[in-house]
């Protein structure tokens, strides 16, 4: 990895100590609309298997929940 | 739609799950960004052991927290399925029953770190998981958490 790629990181890493947890989960979680992963309330799988095998036959590859774009 | 998980719900579910004495650790990017971790993420991961005692206290600790969930949903739960995604709650919470790369609950608890009172899974075990699902979005994510995780393992020895 690029080593001034990896001080920057560094760099965020110390200035996310500085700050309370509580201030770092208000700029962490986000809230966005994810098509067909949000359209339903309630979904269960029998195996992580076919968990990994329903996103990649169902959610748009753009999610990023598939094993390639 | 729900809104952004918050600070207040971490700690609501934290005590509502430790009242019904759920077995769970945050787990995912989730966990790291309470352990720390400066990323963005949109939903909760909460690692839960798969006993039918545990899913049982889930569905108590759910319905303090004002999930609304239908009998078929919370047999479901009770019955030990693998993997169960709520979105019709104060935020969207999934639940994980069996992480991919993480061998059993008992393992990771043991390894696990508490932040403010919340259960955690190490990072190292946070790591395993994305590096076992192959998903592109966690492979792309994987270099800067694995540097997360040395600067945040120093900083525990220092």
């Amino acid at each position: 990895m690029d080593e001034l790629v990896q001080q920057e990181w560094i760099r965020d890493f110390e200035a996310a100590a500085r700050r309370t947890l509580e201030e770092r989960m208000r700029y962490a979680f986000i809230r966005t609309y994810k098509p067909v992963l949000d359209d339903a309330p309630f979904r269960a799988f029998a195996t992580t298997a076919d968990y990994r095998r329903w996103c990649e036959e169902n959610l748009p590859s753009w999610l990023g929940y598939g094993r390639s774009v | 739609m729900a809104g952004a998980f918050e600070y207040r719900q971490a700690r609501e579910i934290s005590g509502a799950f430790e009242r019904y004495h759920v077995k769970f650790l945050f787990i995912g990017k989730s966990g790291a960004i309470i352990l720390g971790y400066p990323d963005t993420t949109q939903d909760a991961d909460v690692f839960v052991e798969k006993t039918a005692e545990n899913g049982r206290a889930i569905v108590a600790a759910l319905a303090e927290l004002a999930f609304r969930l239908s009998d078929q949903d919370r047999l479901e739960i009770e019955s030990g399925k693998d993997f169960v995604q709520l979105r019709d709650g104060p935020f969207d919470l999934d639940l994980v029953f069996a992480p991919d790369g993480i061998e059993t609950f008992a393992e990771a608890a043991r390894r696990a770190v508490v932040v403010e009172g919340m259960p955690v899974c190490h990072p190292d075990d946070i790591i395993r998981s994305k590096e076992a699902t192959g998903r592109v979005k966690d492979r792309e994510s994987l270099p800067r958490l694995k540097a997360f995780r040395d600067w945040w393992a120093q900083r525990q020895k220092a």
